[in-house]
């Protein structure tokens, strides 16, 4: 165990040298022993990936050894457990946007040799292949819920990833810090996880998955605003088409729709609802969210009228406007 | 010398600004359209740059090389294609200076570094970047999944659009279907398309209407000749019935195949026609036998002596014979109806091999049709009728496709008693020479008679008399009578009883030139798969037959 986890620091310190210019000092020979370090860390990652304990330590013996990275190289970024599948790849690209690197990196990608480890041939192809073909179906009048196709792959995959993971018990820290990465390495376009997250949801839907939607939507509400953020971002037929498919989901995005009801209030001047805080909610967003949902036919039709009814009455009853928000709704959407 | 022309130069950079980063469905179909000529534009470019020193001499010659390398680099319809991408990065690596001398190599370095990292990973911050890094899986295999995942679901869609009948709004409609063949076309080699090539196949065929991409039908036929393509039979077959161009390209890959290696043909011809799916397409679609007779007669006129074209023929009709009598009687269509040119009289027996006839019937099998032919010869030679003529062509022509029956006549000669030889040799000889120039029949058939009593002597007699010996090889080097002299001589060889080691003792003696080797490797490849295919295996004469074979092929 000790060794492994030695190992594993040297791995890591191989990765940070090579993001530095102290990797001028690599010859050919040592660039191929990193990928073979490399390669042999990969190796660790599906043998332990789960298995609990192990994965434990390591994940342990990583978070130390990044700290001791992070204070002596300010730029280092720290290495999760889960990205040690891809180590040669991380590897690769760290030398490749090195300018200190040589050129031994360089040689290995662009030898002839067709089956060797660096041949890079058939992910190039795999990769435009998908963002070709995803394209090409999104131009077909082909809609799956009004997502993008890339967006149904990807999500097809994350929620196939977190099957696995989810499968053995036990598992979920791990999984909930799966989410928490990607959540964070996605920096700007969180729509687009969004739609991803979606339709991860909606490949999830059957009997045997059910417990990775549980676990997605749970994540979802355990982060601060995210599963608003989520209802905001996916579209109102989107939304409608979940709460069809996951009473969980559906209970959730009512106590969405109720929050952003709560923060309208009534411009007597103006004969309307606004929104008070920042959330950018109006009246007519809620109407057409309501609307969707009245639309898609039973049960949720008749379930959402009862709920719009009950809120209605459980805030006084109205009938007349501007009093009480589920009033107005519920004029508006002719109920 | 100018390794790339200014012309081509400027039509391509204006393609490679024009279609961009391929986004738009016209730059996709108008980059597949031109995906063939663009490899061969990238080879010469590669060449140019093979032959440059340096970068530096390279970015002088070929001013245009950095952004075109670029702008196609960026285009998924051209990166996904194989052969381009190879091309490409061979071009890059080209422009690649291991030892910068100077600012522009050193700024070349990193933009193709900058290149490498954009082609094998995701932008930093995006999404997919995101998603692809905490995978836990190689970025090759999560990649792989999710093409095998948007093929599943374009599949799918192809599949759907079938379902109704054909005046209902398909929700697939043909241009979608156009649009994703032109999107395939790029792709046709790569293992995971081929659900979707096989839907898009089935579709056409199904539907009708010719909506797939041209350049997409080109290419699958090409991967799957080279077997960079794998496709199940059903569909294989679909794109035959789709695009008589393809068929085309099959039959003559098939018979290039069999030409070019004698030796492998020679011990398994029969397999190699089999796996090449065309017998069995052949019997399912009467249009498809006709069309590969077609190519195959036409070649066969071209170069009729040609011994190796005959023994195809001959075994591909059997192996089309043995699917037809394969599939249900109610299934099957009239034998009329696969060969319409030739007198009905004849089909009967010529088409029932012989594997189907008791051996002691064979004799008189073989009367029947040397007496049936007989008479189409002797109306030729009545008339100046060209219709009599074609008449004499196509009888002949079905004696090549059923050559089994000249072999059996060949296999008989060699035991027969001088009174039952007559016909035989007439078969023979007809076999070889169906034209009666000059009236040179009768001497013909004096020649057969004469070889087959000296061939007689040389295996029945031991040792083997020189007289003989010597008599035989100046009839085979004869070039009218080599290949019926030849023919039989194989045939006594492989049937006649006696010590193996006669064979090679007297082989080694009769047949000195390669050429005459290399077409008797050719009869006894007919020979072979008539003796597959009989019920019965018999040793003696398979022992034989490799003997023969292992003495052709010493050289």
């Amino acid at each position: 165990m000790e060794a492994v986890l030695r190992h594993l620091t040297n791995i890591l310190e191989l990765l940070a040298v090579s993001q530095t210019d102290r990797v001028s000092e690599w010859d050919h020979h040592t660039t191929l022993r990193a990928f073979k370090w490399a390669e042999y860390c990969e190796q660790l990652h599906s043998r332990f990936q789960s298995n609990l304990t192990v994965r434990s330590a390591l994940e342990s013996g990583l978070n130390d050894t990044n700290q001791r990275l992070q204070e002596t190289l300010p730029s280092y970024s720290p290495v999760v457990f889960s990205e040690l599948a891809q180590c040669q790849h991380m590897l690769l690209v760290h030398l490749l946007k090195n300018p200190s690197a040589d050129n031994s990196v360089i040689q290995m990608l662009f030898t002839e040799a067709q089956e060797s480890q660096f041949d890079q041939n058939s992910l190039i192809t795999c990769k435009s292949a998908f963002n070709l073909l995803c394209r090409t179906l999104d131009r077909t009048n082909v809609s799956h819920a009004g997502l993008q196709a890339e967006a149904v792959v990807r999500g097809k995959l994350l929620g196939k990833l977190l099957n696995s993971v989810l499968s053995p018990s036990g598992n979920n820290e791990y999984a909930r810090t799966l989410l928490d990465c990607i959540l964070h390495d996605s920096a700007g376009k969180l729509e687009n996880l969004y739609d991803i997250v979606a339709a991860a949801l909606l490949s999830t839907n059957d009997e045997t998955n059910s417990f990775t939607q549980h676990f997605i939507l749970a994540w979802l509400r355990d982060r601060d605003g995210c599963f608003s953020k989520l209802c905001r971002s996916l579209s109102p037929g989107l939304c409608t088409v979940l709460s069809r498919q996951s009473s969980e989901f559906k209970q959730a995005y009512w106590a969405v729709l109720k929050q952003w009801a709560s923060c309208l209030e009534y411009e007597v001047l103006e004969s309307l609802w606004v929104p008070t805080s920042d959330e950018p909610v109006t009246f007519n967003m809620l109407t057409d969210r309501f609307k969707d949902l009245l639309n898609s036919g039973p049960p949720l039709k008749e379930e959402t009228e009862t709920e719009l009814k009950t809120l209605r009455r459980e805030d006084g009853d109205f009938n007349v406007k501007g009093i009480n928000v589920w009033t107005d709704l519920i004029i508006q959407l002719k109920l | 010398m100018e390794a790339v022309s200014e012309t081509d130069v400027q039509f391509w950079m204006a393609k490679a600004v024009n279609w961009g980063e391929a986004t738009s469905c016209s730059a996709v179909l108008d980059t597949s359209r031109h995906l063939i000529s663009l490899r061969s534009f990238l080879q010469q470019v590669l060449q140019g740059l093979q032959q440059m020193s340096s970068t530096s001499e390279a970015m002088k010659t070929f001013p245009f090389v950095g952004q075109f390398l670029g702008r196609l680099c960026w285009n998924p319809c051209v990166i996904a294609d194989e052969r381009s991408q190879r091309l490409l990065l061979r071009c890059l690596s080209c422009l690649y200076s291991a030892e910068p001398l100077n600012a522009v190599e050193r700024k070349a370095n990193m933009w193709i570094k900058n290149m490498l990292c954009h082609l094998v990973s995701d932008k930093e911050g995006s999404v997919a970047h995101a998603t692809v890094k905490h995978a836990g899986l190689t970025p090759k295999r999560y990649h792989s999944e999710a093409l095998q995942k948007v093929v599943a679901l374009m599949t799918e869609e192809v599949i759907k659009s079938c379902d109704g009948l054909p005046n209902t709004s398909a929700r697939c409609s043909n241009g979608s279907i156009h649009t994703m063949s032109a999107a395939c076309v790029a792709l046709a080699t790569c293992p995971q398309m081929s659900p979707l090539i096989g839907a898009l196949l089935k579709h056409s065929m199904l539907c009708g209407s010719s909506c797939l991409n041209p350049e997409f039908i080109k290419e699958v036929s090409e991967a799957l000749i080279s077997k960079r393509l794998v496709l199940e039979d059903e569909v294989v077959v679909n794109l035959w019935c789709y695009s008589p161009t393809c068929l085309e390209g099959a039959a003559v890959s098939l018979l290039e195949s069999v030409l070019s290696d004698c030796e492998t043909m020679a011990q398994s011809l029969d397999k190699h026609v089999i796996d090449s799916l065309l017998p069995r397409a052949s019997a399912h679609h009467c249009h498809i036998f006709l069309t590969i007779n077609e190519i195959y007669r036409n070649v066969l006129t071209e170069i009729d002596e040609n011994l190796a074209v005959r023994a195809l023929i001959q075994v591909f009709t059997a192996c089309f014979l043995q699917s037809l009598n394969g599939q249900e009687p109610q299934d099957r269509l009239p034998l009329r109806a696969f060969f319409p040119h030739v007198m009905p009289s004849l089909l009967t027996p010529l088409l029932t091999a012989p594997s189907e006839v008791p051996r002691e019937a064979w004799l008189d099998h073989l009367s029947w049709i040397r007496s049936l032919l007989q008479s189409v010869t002797e109306n030729e030679e009545a008339g100046e009728d060209v219709r009599a003529y074609q008449a004499v062509f196509e009888a002949w022509f079905l004696l090549v496709q059923c050559g089994y029956w000249v072999d059996t006549a060949a296999e008989l000669l060699v035991l027969a008693e001088p009174e039952n030889a007559e016909p035989l040799l007439w078969l023979l000889t007809f076999f070889h020479h169906p034209t009666n120039r000059g009236h040179q029949r009768s001497q013909q058939t004096a020649v057969a008679r004469e070889a087959w009593t000296h061939l007689r002597m040389l295996f029945l007699t031991r040792p083997p008399p020189p007289r003989h010996l010597s008599t035989v090889k100046e009839l085979l080097s004869s070039s009218l009578s080599t290949n019926l002299v030849l023919h039989l001589f194989s045939n006594f060889a492989v049937f006649s009883h006696g010590p193996v080691s006669i064979i090679t003792e007297i082989t080694d003696k009769v047949l000195t030139e390669a050429d005459v080797k290399h077409r008797a490797l050719w009869i006894l490849a007919s020979i072979r798969c008539r003796l597959n295919s009989a019920a019965t295996r018999n040793d003696r004469v398979h022992s034989r037959l490799s003997t023969l074979q292992d003495t052709l092929l010493q050289t």
